[in-house]
Parts: structure tokens; C-alpha cells; sequence
């Protein structure tokens, strides 16, 4: 007899149990949730990015139509920042629900405005979101072993255990089989909902593919650790329940302890600069300004523009260029604060990826909006994108103030776009 | 009665023997003491941290130099909020909101710097607080405990032999309870232990005690849920994996559907999209910097009655400063109302996902401990409101000082000659201080009955089907 074959003997006998029938179902139904729920919230996100646009464009357009000059026009002139969700992202929200994806800014200090978010409902993102990717990385494992514990015991408990095995050629191949036919129905039960969630927002397919592998070699080191342990010694002692105990504490240490513990000893790990330092540091610099000479302000702004060394000199009064110039100024002095704020942020992140290694839990989650483009690390290049733009904004404006440009609003249709790819 | 006790002990004899249950228990309780230590030198930490900043903060204010006072509602003020004593065990949506608002004049910013956004991210899950632990992990720790505490008997054979001898069996069944709740009220002492250093530090012991109260109605729940479940059962594989599979839903999964219902059924524009609403009302007002706007000309001609001139330039006062508080005044109702709108469209989330208390225990003691611990929402938004009521209070000020203080001309010249249109630095100590106290007891608790219901209904529930476990054994 081949191993197919038994797999399908097995699946029959199987398919015959409540229990079990009861179990897919609910996996199959709570991921039909997961992903429903995940593709209306990444439908309203595009959506409100979609309307964004289109008001920014509006607003930016009235308040540049009233402005008589570019210094103006940079201070009251917002621009949309924002970052679409991937096509998959429907699968792992991620950390989008605490990490800014939209975002509003100016052309004054940056580290000024970086820091504001418009999170969702904090109480929400306390008890958290219920998504695929939490459905096959914390809940995956209690469903296998579920469906696995008593492999061996129920057989036993029902007096079934002797005859199976006489009947059997090969136990090992007996477990095996009635194993793999169990979790190939909770791998139908829940992939179908979430490839069909795929087919529907055309994700790519390298992305569904790698999402659909995690899943599987998940499930799998489940299943084999669930094996392992039905067949070890100490589990022919004892009952059903009891194996499930023991199943069920591997399943508390490495998806709750082990992450509490690596989170506590990460943030012993790693210096955090306070963010509140950050904005005082910028404040001070900005507000200080106004009562320092012109030519300090200069001197610092020039060590970074040295090309407009020729352009600084200015009457007794506020001129805009010297404005912005000190606002650049403000930005260069929180600069170091404002970079080891980052670098924790990324020497966090990396480190969490080497303590997920402890976790099967953890490195499937991580996996998953890793590939959904919903990790931290998306969070922080999105952050990259609008430090960038805002430089180009700075780019843009300069040489029209310092050049003392003549005001027209066809040289504003020039205006830098913010454009943020999607990475997959 | 002496019955009962005497099943109680039997109990723990046996888990004992067993050695199981009690590792269980040890682990439990060494848990939540952990926790409770952790938790409670982090919050002290941010409780000393935070108000230290705030003290900083106005100092800095106070010591600025002589300036034009508009420069001073530019520049700024920050305020921060101090955690209440209760979150050293529930710190509620304290990790996920900002805790720092920075308040400038003729704009209302959000809360910034929210630690999640700072952490590795392995702890969505999972955290390290007393509260998770009780909430959710305790209850495991009950059902493997107990799942077989009824069922035991019957596999032996032993229960069917005691109720012939003629035991009651609800005695038993009360016995059992007893012990299978005294284990769980091992794991809630380090609790009543940070509920009684809690009330040292300030929290009322009303409040404190009504949050152990709470707990321990929500231990006397599991407790019931397990035994009725074991009763019913007539073998431990069974009775255990139905209170596994109830232990996920309950616990893990209805909170989180909770919310994720919520997300969708009451979607919110969040904040960038209102305020470009925001904006255009605002646009409407006219500009305060500039005091020949066209939206200020009733005002101007109002003042010029009342002091009977005709030019600006003779008005007793500063009409740019006027213009100032009168627009400031206008702009923030406006900001207020749209404010205010985003609270209530927040609120209605929360609520509704608060609504699954009624399909899950651990969503009803979550929002008890919540708004006891005055860690909720609501709290986040009171504190929302007394920064912006600070906020105003301290532009208003500053613009009155800059309407009384600094005359017309010195003001109009402020290009040419800076030095002139300054105020003295005294006028800064118009900044009160800030220091923001949780909720009172009588708000929290009144804003608790219904979550304190909704325990209420789980536990009578269990009560019933506890009878009906009873009925179909005799």
C-alpha cells in the first residue's frame, strides 16, 4: 500500500468523525473572517488614500491661488504624504494600525511634524486585529493540536489501539498518514478562503505563493512536534489530555513567553532615546532664532548650502529665506537625536528578528508582513519616503527664494510629487 | 458543610499527588508576581519620567526672554500625561496612545510618541502585564486544573458509588468549586498585593477594591465554566478539548473579532481627513495674523463705537491682539466641534466592540479593569480635552497680554524695530501648571455597571447551566 493511498483510507475514516468535521469547519470559517475583514479594512484604506488625494489637491490649490510670494505659499501649503497597503496586505495588517500610513507636511522643520500620527482608535489596536496572519500564527498550532493530541491515546481509550496495529504494516506509517490526511484539511481549510482573497485583490503571485509556503512549513513543524511528542515514551503512559497539557505549555512558551521575555530583554538591550527630547531640542533651536543675529543662523545653514553663500545678506527686517533658513537649522541640531531614534527603532527591529528565531510563532508573523509589506521595517521606509520628499520640497523652494524668483503660480505647478512605490 | 469542606480537601490532596496542578498553580502565581514587579517599576518609571518633563516643560516657558507675545503662542508648550496608580496591573491603552501633546497656538495636534511604535512588536500578541496574565492566561490555567475534576470520578467509577451512598451531589460540586477557585485566587494575590500598594500610592480604596472585586467575579466565572463543562462530560479527553476550544474563543478570539467588527461597522475618517473639513470652516474665519482681513471688519467697527474713534492707530488697545483672541476664539470652537466629533465616533468603536462582553467574560472584565484602572478611552480623552483646555487658556492669555501690553505702533513696526515690540518676560507665569489626575471614583464607577453586568449575567449563567449539569448526572 502505498502512503497515498493510505492518506485517502485515513481521510474517509476521518471525515466520518464530528469532532473533527466541527474543528475544520471553524478553522474554515475563521479564516473566511480574517480575510474578509482584512481586505474591507485594506479597501477603506486605499479608499481614504484615494480621497486624500483628491482633497489635498483641492485644498493645496485654494491656498496657493491667495499666496503673493513663495515664502507664503511654502508656510501655508500642505502636502499628502501617505503609503498604500500592498495587494496582500489584506493577509497581515501588521503594524499599520499603530504606524502612521498617511501623513500631512510642510515645508517648516521636519522633525517638527514627523512624530504626529494618525493612528487608528487606540482601544481598537489594544485588543488587536484579528487577521489571517494572527489566525496561522498564534491560533494554527492550538487547532493542530487539537486535531493531533489524542492520535494515538483516543485509539487506545477506545481499545482500537491493538487491533489497528496488528492490522497496520507499518505503525509509523499508520500515524503518519492519519497526521498528514488532518493537516492537509486544516491547510484546505485555511488557504481557500485567503487564496480566493487573493484571486479577488490580484496579489501577486510570488507573494501568495511565499505566504502559502509559510503557512505550510508552520503548520508542519506543528505537526511533527505534535507527532514527536504522541510517540514519545512518556506520552504511551498517558492520557489524552494530559499530552495536550504538555502541547499546549510548548505552545504558551514559545508564543507567549519567549516573545514577553525577548521584548523585555530587548528593551534592556537597546538605548531608547525619548522622542519628547527630539521635538524640545527642534523647539528650542526654532524659537531661539528669532533672538539670535542673522549671521549665526547663516553660518549654520551654510555648512550644509555653501551654494548659497552669495545669497545671504538681507535688510534689517524678516525675509523668508532667513525663515526657512533657521527652520533648516532646527532640523540639523535635532539631526543626531533624531537618527539614534531611528537606529533603535531598526537595532529593535533586527533584534526582534533574531529572537523570532526562538519563537515559531513570532517568525511566522514577522514573516508574513514582512512579505505583506506591513512590518516595521515598511513603517520605517515609508518614514525615509517623507523625509525625502521633504527635502525635494526644500530643493524646490530655495533657489526661488534666494533667487528672489518673481511670484507666479505656474512655477508652483512644478511642485515636487510625492510618490511612494509599493515594494512587491 | 462539613461535607464540602472535606471535598475541597480531597481536592487539593489530589492535586497534590498529582503534582500537575500544583506546578500549574506555582507557575501562576510566580507569573504574576513577575509581572506585577515588572510592570509596577515601568509605570513608576513613566509616572516619575513624565512628570518631570512636565515640570521642564514650564520652567522652559517661563524662562523664555522678553518677546513679542504671538512669538510665545508659536512657541509653545508641551504637556504630558501621568499614568493613574491602577496601571501598574491594567495599563490599558496607555502603551498604544501618545503620551505627549505639544499645544501652540490655532492648531490642535495629536498625541505623539506611543510606545508600541517604539517596540520590537513582539508583544502584540502577548504582554507581560498582570491584567493579560489574569485575563487570559489564568483561565487556561484553570481548565487544566479542573478539566477533569468531575469527570475523574466518573471514569473511576467513584461518583456513580458516592451518590449511592447518598452524597449530594451538589455538595461535591460546591466542594470542588472551592477548591477550583481557591487555586485561581493563589494566582490573583499578587493582584490584591499591587491593588493595596496602588492604594498607598493615591488610588481610592473604593476603587481599588471594586477592581478586585472584578477579578475575582471573573475567576468565580472560569471556575464555574469549568466545572459545568467537567460535569457534563463523561470523559477527560472530551471535557478537555471542549474547554480548550471555549478557552480560544472566549478569550482569544471574540475580543479580537470584537474589534475588528467594530473597525468595520463604524469606520472613522480618521484624523487628516477631518481636518480638511477642519480647514475649510477655518478658511472661513479669515486669517488672525492679519488684522486688515475682511472677516474682522464687524469687530473693528464694533470697537470704534464702543471707544468712539475712528482710526485704529487711536484705539486705547492693540486691535491686532484683539484680532488675535477674537479669531483664536472662533477658530477653536471650530476645532473643538470637529475634536469632539472624533472622540464620540471613537467612543461608539470602543463601544461596540465592549458590546462582546456579552458573548465573552474576558471582554467584560477587559473594559472593567479598563475604566476602573481609568486606563480606557475615556480617560484618553479626558486628556485630550484638559490639554486643549490648557491650551486655550494660555493663547488667550497671551493674546490679551498682546492686545493690554504692546501698543499699536510698536507692533506695526516689528520688522524694523524688534526690540520694541517685546513684553516683559514676567507676563510669562500666566501659564498654569498641568498635571492631569485620573478620573474620579464616582465617574469610573458608574461608568463600569455595565461591564460589572455583564459579569453578573456570565456568572448566573453559569449558575443555571451548573443546575442543568446537576440535573443530568441524578
Amino acid at each position: 500500500m502505498t502512503l497515498f493511498s493510505n492518506i485517502s483510507r485515513e481521510a474517509k475514516f476521518l471525515a466520518k468523525q464530528r469532532y473533527i468535521l466541527v474543528l475544520l469547519s471553524i478553522a474554515f470559517l475563521l479564516s473566511v473572517f480574517a480575510v474578509w475583514s482584512g481586505i474591507s479594512e485594506t479597501r477603506s484604506q486605499i479608499n481614504t488614500i484615494e480621497r486624500l488625494i483628491e482633497k489635498d489637491a483641492i485644498d493645496r490649490a485654494s491656498v496657493l491661488a491667495k499666496q503673493k510670494d513663495y515664502g507664503s505659499a511654502a508656510y501655508y501649503s500642505f502636502h499628502l504624504t501617505y503609503s498604500a497597503p500592498s495587494d496582500i496586505a489584506f493577509a497581515a495588517i501588521g503594524q499599520r494600525d499603530i504606524s502612521p500610513w498617511k501623513h500631512r507636511i510642510r515645508m517648516l522643520a521636519i522633525e517638527g511634524q514627523i512624530y504626529e500620527t494618525d493612528a487608528d482608535n487606540p482601544e481598537l489596536s489594544f485588543l488587536g486585529r484579528f487577521d489571517f496572519a494572527f489566525l496561522v500564527s498564534v491560533l494554527l498550532p492550538l487547532f493542530v493540536i487539537l486535531l493531533l493530541h489524542d492520535l494515538r491515546s483516543a485509539e487506545r481509550e477506545a481499545g482500537r489501539y491493538d487491533l489497528l496495529i496488528s492490522t497496520s504494516r507499518s505503525k509509523q506509517r499508520l500515524w503518519l498518514s492519519r497526521a498528514i490526511a488532518l493537516c492537509s484539511a486544516l491547510c484546505i481549510a485555511l488557504l481557500v478562503p485567503f487564496i480566493i482573497g487573493a484571486l479577488i485583490t490580484q496579489a501577486p503571485l510570488t507573494s501568495v505563493g511565499l505566504i502559502t509556503l509559510v503557512v505550510i512549513v508552520h503548520l508542519l513543524f506543528w505537526m511533527v512536534l505534535a507527532l514527536g511528542v504522541t510517540a514519545s515514551k512518556f506520552a504511551a503512559k498517558q492520557s489524552s489530555a494530559q499530552i495536550a497539557s504538555v502541547l499546549l505549555s510548548i505552545w504558551l512558551v514559545v508564543t507567549v513567553l519567549i516573545p514577553v521575555g525577548s521584548d523585555f530583554a530587548i528593551d534592556a538591550m537597546v538605548e531608547n532615546p525619548n522622542g519628547g527630547e527630539i521635538v524640545l531640542t527642534q523647539r528650542e533651536a526654532v524659537n531661539d532664532a528669532w533672538d539670535l543675529p542673522f549671521n549665526t543662523t547663516w553660518g549654520d545653514f551654510l555648512t550644509t548650502h555653501p551654494q548659497w553663500e552669495d545669497k545671504v545678506q538681507m535688510g534689517e527686517s524678516f525675509e523668508w529665506k532667513w525663515y526657512y533658513a533657521f527652520q533648516q537649522v532646527g532640523d540639523q541640531k535635532a539631526e543626531i537625536l533624531s537618527k539614534a531614534y531611528r537606529t533603535a527603532t531598526l537595532t529593535k527591529n533586527t533584534l526582534a528578528e533574531r529572537f523570532a528565531l526562538m519563537s515559531p510563532p513570532m517568525l511566522t508573523q514577522r514573516l508574513l508582513s514582512s512579505i505583506a509589506d506591513t512590518d516595521t521595517n515598511a513603517s520605517i521606509k515609508y518614514e525615509q519616503a517623507i523625509r525625502e520628499y521633504h527635502k525635494a520640497l526644500r530643493h524646490f523652494y530655495y533657489p526661488l527664494m534666494f533667487n528672489e524668483a518673481e511670484f507666479t503660480l505656474e512655477t508652483l505647478s512644478g511642485l515636487p510629487q510625492f510618490s511612494h512605490t509599493k515594494s512587491n | 458543610m462539613k461535607v464540602i469542606q472535606q471535598v475541597t480537601r480531597d481536592e487539593w490532596r489530589f492535586w497534590h499527588r498529582t503534582k500537575l496542578a500544583i506546578t500549574i498553580v506555582v507557575i501562576g502565581t510566580l507569573l504574576t508576581i513577575a509581572s506585577a514587579i515588572v510592570n509596577t517599576i515601568k509605570m513608576e518609571h513613566a509616572a516619575h519620567e513624565r512628570s518631570h518633563l512636565q515640570h521642564a516643560s514650564e520652567a522652559k516657558f517661563i524662562e523664555q526672554p522678553d518677546r513679542h507675545p504671538h512669538r510665545m503662542v508659536h512657541y509653545g508648550h508641551y504637556v504630558f500625561r501621568t499614568p493613574s496608580p491602577l496601571s501598574i496591573i491594567e495599563p490599558g491603552v496607555d502603551a498604544f496612545t501618545g503620551t505627549a501633546i505639544f499645544l501652540e497656538g490655532h492648531r490642535q495636534n495629536s498625541a505623539m510618541f506611543s510606545d508600541k511604535r517604539q517596540s520590537s512588536g513582539m508583544t502584540r500578541f502577548s504582554s507581560l502585564t498582570p491584567s493579560f496574565l489574569l485575563q487570559v492566561l489564568v483561565p487556561l490555567f484553570i481548565i487544566l486544573i479542573g478539566y477533569a475534576s468531575v469527570t475523574r470520578e466518573k471514569e473511576a467509577g467513584s461518583l456513580h458509588i458516592m451518590i449511592t451512598q447518598g452524597l449530594n451531589l451538589w455538595h461535591l460540586l460546591l466542594g470542588k468549586y472551592i477548591a477550583l477557585v481557591s487555586s485561581g485566587l493563589l494566582m490573583l494575590l499578587p493582584l490584591v498585593v499591587a491593588a493595596i500598594w496602588a492604594t498607598l500610592t493615591g488610588e481610592s480604596l473604593l476603587l481599588t477594591s471594586s477592581f478586585v472585586f472584578g477579578y475575582i467575579l471573573y475567576i468565580l466565572v472560569w471556575s464555574g465554566i469549568v466545572l459545568t463543562v467537567s460535569a457534563l462530560s463523561n470523559k477527560s479527553s472530551a471535557s478537555f478539548t471542549t474547554l480548550v476550544g471555549l478557552w480560544v474563543v472566549f478569550c482569544i478570539l471574540i475580543p479580537r473579532i470584537g474589534s475588528s467588527s467594530a473597525a468595520t461597522i463604524a469606520p472613522s475618517l480618521g484624523k487628516l481627513e477631518a481636518d480638511f473639513a477642519v480647514l475649510e470652516e477655518l478658511r472661513k474665519l479669515g486669517d488672525g495674523h492679519d488684522a486688515a482681513d475682511p472677516a474682522f471688519a464687524q469687530l473693528k467697527q464694533n470697537l470704534f463705537k464702543k471707544y468712539n474713534v475712528d482710526k485704529v492707530e487711536d484705539l486705547p488697545i492693540n486691535f491686532r491682539g484683539t484680532v488675535a483672541q477674537y479669531s483664536e476664539e472662533k477658530l477653536t470652537q471650530v476645532l473643538n466641534k470637529f475634536a469632539e466629533q472624533r472622540m464620540q465616533e471613537e467612543l461608539s468603536q470602543a463601544k461596540i466592540s465592549r458590546q462582546f462582553g456579552w458573548l465573552t467574560p474576558t471582554t467584560a472584565i477587559r473594559s472593567f479593569s479598563m475604566v476602573i484602572a481609568a486606563t480606557s478611552l475615556e480617560t484618553h480623552h479626558r486628556f485630550l480635552r484638559e490639554a486643549e483646555t490648557l491650551r486655550f487658556d494660555f493663547v488667550q492669555s497671551l493674546n490679551k497680554v498682546h492686545q493690554d501690553n504692546l501698543s499699536y505702533q510698536a507692533d506695526m513696526n516689528r520688522h524694523k524695530d524688534d526690540k520694541s515690540a517685546r513684553v516683559n518676560a514676567d507676563n510669562w507665569q500666566l501659564l498654569s501648571s498641568f498635571s492631569f489626575e485620573p478620573d474620579m471614583a464616582k465617574t469610573r464607577l458608574s461608568r463600569s455597571v455595565h461591564y460589572i453586568f455583564q459579569l453578573i449575567f456570565w456568572a448566573t449563567l453559569v449558575c443555571v447551566s451548573l443546575r442543568f449539569a446537576v440535573r443530568r448526572i441524578s
